[in-house]
């Protein structure tokens, strides 16, 4: 259903730019174009969806196995496995002849494509399928709020799971197992562990959770195509003074941001709410590109999609967005923390998706991995 | 996204064993007149990368280029913070950061006055990255698959016994699994659990829950199983990637026979040669073959489909991944092991 109304979306798009094809390339690392049209979650290889003015959508991949799964889990959709991938797409657009096609994401579109687009070359379908991709429809949305629920759920085992004595990967493997049984189908999630010396999330190194370790996670789970994210921090045993203060300062930051979303203003203005909370405290500096990347980002097909909540992006909020607002950065008293929380930008403000407690969670330090 | 432990594991792939692989490409690419070669990765297309370097990305994209000489260079967006985890990860290359990872690619090969690069899958490398290093340098490209998987298609022990211990990982964690679950869910979680507490990188899982009416694998928590059912575990570790698929049944009787025909498989699999020959496959006596094919690594695919009972295998692969489907007593059974591991010419040839 959701496939359906994205299609037709994709279509209306096309009738306007005036585009007779579209060329959308994915894997399972940037899959929202490919999937957009195609409604395949992608997990190896490569693969292209052609779409054609008349709304034949056509999924070519590369791989065996996938084009097998692509029968069955979407088989509306006609499935061609192709082992030269850009080649045989290449004789399909060459029989589109001297017609406008666009393809995208520019920045991943294969070379070989293009080269042998030759002179009469691609347009680029890059802001048209953002722009669909960034402002959703009521059944889109409905799907970034099943997912945020899991998001949830996924944090309190999180939770339940860390003890001293565990390792990094292991908290991991209870998330994974968890969210798989669920049906996710795919989790964006990075962590940190440690104190001070903690400039970052990363993926797991095999550290071992010990008492006054700050547990850092971003858990993004994935339900039908559409993730939602949810950023907390917990410390192992009772948090400290300099832990709770700074907790504090994120809360705040979090909720100015959230304060300011509203259809019509910028990711910059979100981004500044953010940082003026730090900056009233000194902080200012763990705002700057060397210790923080973004102040949130879009969510859906993709877990880091546009508008990036940066101070320099003056892309405009709009109704149907959805969002995770996160002040996530280095301090240096006690080192990476991150506090965030997904939304849906309605005409009256944020609905605000994840439910879980912002709060600094603590976890005994009595409590031992078996 | 990866989802599991990426860690520097000195014992099990050591700074030697990378060297060894890099100075073989650069061999490779001195003999080809080529200035460079550069490989793509994400975490789809890591092979390439994986196996000149050690490193696989979690998420996000990168390049490596390797010169005739020095060492390697990974070329990202990533920020520099993330670039400290990547060194930790992979003390193999020199990790360079920019925006734009291609002209800082273009801007290495000017440095060294580079006028002939070779592209590991050129088709498929991001036009954005190619659009970066002609700005910067109008340097002549050319396909360099065929060079990267001659060299890439020797095996060497660390490899091999990656694989092994990846296979052992993918066997232990079936045990976890309860044959009488109704649901596909209730088997693979526990499955998949076992897999990550081993510290892969990775753990894919896919069913047939009805072998009876259908041998393809979804990727399904909620079908119910039937009578017989496959699971496919594919499993990466430290960089190295093992699909195996096993065949159950909660009826007694067939699961005995599947546990016979499963141990033979394993004793038989790892040793014979992953060339493609169908004389050389295994199938237990009486059993009636229905489809099989063959996987290995291949330029930046960490598992490829490389011959079937169509298509012959057209160059040497490092190891290699057997699926077979059969009927026996009028059970269709399907099964993946590992090939080429041990006591074969490939082996020998490499060491």
């Amino acid at each position: 259903m959701i496939g359906e109304i994205r299609k037709k979306r994709l279509l209306e798009a096309m009738l306007e730019a005036g585009l007779d094809g579209l060329v959308l390339y994915g894997n399972a690392w940037q899959n929202d174009y490919l999937r957009y049209a195609a409604d395949f979650g992608i997990l190896e290889g490569e693969g292209l969806a052609v779409v054609t003015r008349d709304g034949d959508v056509t999924l070519y991949l590369d791989d065996e196995l996938e084009g097998e799964r692509a029968a069955v889990e979407c088989p509306e959709v006609k499935t061609v496995v192709a082992d030269d991938l850009i080649g045989t797409v290449s004789g399909v657009i060459a029989r589109l002849g001297n017609s406008r096609i666009a393809a995208g994401p520019k920045r991943h579109l294969p070379y070989g494509l293009a080269a042998q687009r030759g002179d009469l070359r691609f347009e680029d379908a890059t802001a048209l399928v953002d722009r669909l991709l960034m402002v959703k429809s009521a059944g889109e949305l409905n799907a970034v709020r099943s997912a945020a629920r899991l998001a949830d759920e996924g944090y309190a085992v999180f939770r339940n799971a860390a003890a001293v004595g565990k390792k990094d990967y292991e908290l991991i493997a209870e998330i994974e197992s968890f969210f798989r049984n669920e049906g996710v189908d795919d989790n964006f999630m990075i962590i940190g562990v440690g104190g001070p010396e903690v400039r970052g999330m990363a993926p797991p190194l095999g550290k071992i959770l010990k008492p006054g370790d700050l547990v850092t996670t971003e858990l993004t789970p994935c339900v039908n195509g559409y993730y939602v994210q949810i950023c907390r921090t917990l410390v192992i045993g009772e948090p400290n003074e300099a832990q709770r203060k700074v907790f504090g300062i994120y809360n705040d930051a979090l909720e100015a941001g959230l304060a300011v979303v509203k259809p019509g203003v910028t990711a910059a203005d979100i981004a500044r709410a953010e940082n003026d909370i730090f900056r009233a405290h000194g902080l200012g500096e763990y705002v700057t590109s060397e210790y923080t990347r973004v102040r949130g980002h879009g969510l859906g097909l993709f877990p880091d999609t546009k508008p990036h909540i940066l101070e320099d992006v003056n892309t405009v909020i709009e109704e149907g967005m959805s969002l995770i607002v996160h002040p996530n950065t280095y301090n240096p008293e006690i080192g990476y923390f991150v506090h965030g929380d997904s939304l849906i930008v309605r005409a009256d403000g944020p609905e605000i998706l994840t439910t879980t407690p912002r709060e600094l969670f603590s976890v005994g330090a009595r409590r031992v991995a078996a | 996204m990866r989802h599991g432990l990426i860690q520097w594991r000195e014992n099990e792939l050591s700074l030697a064993d990378v060297k060894a692989r890099q100075v073989r490409l650069q061999q490779a690419i001195a003999a080809a007149g080529l200035d460079g070669v550069l490989i793509y990765t994400n975490h789809v297309r890591s092979a390439g990368v994986t196996w000149v370097s050690g490193f696989t990305p979690y998420w996000s994209d990168g390049l490596v280029l390797v010169l005739r000489e020095g060492l390697p260079i990974f070329l990202t967006a990533l920020s520099k913070r993330v670039g400290e985890w990547v060194k930790s990860v992979a003390p193999t290359f020199e990790v360079a950061h920019s925006p734009f990872p291609g002209k800082l690619a273009g801007e290495r090969l000017a440095k060294v006055g580079a006028k002939r690069l070779g592209v590991v899958e050129l088709d498929r490398m991001p036009g954005g990255v190619v659009d970066e290093i002609l700005s910067v340098l109008p340097v002549e490209l050319s396909d360099a698959t065929e060079l990267f998987t001659n060299v890439r298609g020797q095996a060497d022990r660390a490899e091999l016994d990656l694989v092994r211990h990846t296979d052992n990982i993918a066997r232990e964690a079936f045990k976890a699994g309860d044959v009488t679950s109704k649901f596909a869910g209730d088997f693979t979680g526990p499955v998949e659990r076992t897999v990550r507490l081993a510290g892969a990188e990775e753990c894919y899982v896919a069913v047939a829950p009805d072998l009876s009416r259908d041998r393809r694998f979804i990727r399904t928590g909620k079908d119910a199983l039937s009578r017989t059912f496959a699971v496919r575990l594919s499993i990466a570790y430290n960089g190295v990637w093992v699909r195996r698929i096993e065949t159950f049944s909660a009826v007694s009787e067939i699961a005995a026979r599947l546990s016979s025909v499963g141990a033979e498989l394993d004793r038989a699999s790892p040793a014979l040669p992953a060339d493609g020959s169908v004389s050389a496959f295994y199938l237990p006596d009486g059993a009636k073959l229905i489809d099989w094919h063959l996987e290995a690594p291949h330029g930046t695919r960490p598992l490829k489909v490389v011959a079937d009972a169509e298509m012959p295998l057209a160059a040497p692969v490092p190891y290699g991944i057997l699926t077979t489907a059969f009927t026996l007593d009028g059970e269709t059974i399907v099964a993946s092991r590992p090939i080429g591991l041990g006591g074969g010419s490939i082996r020998e040839a490499a060491e």
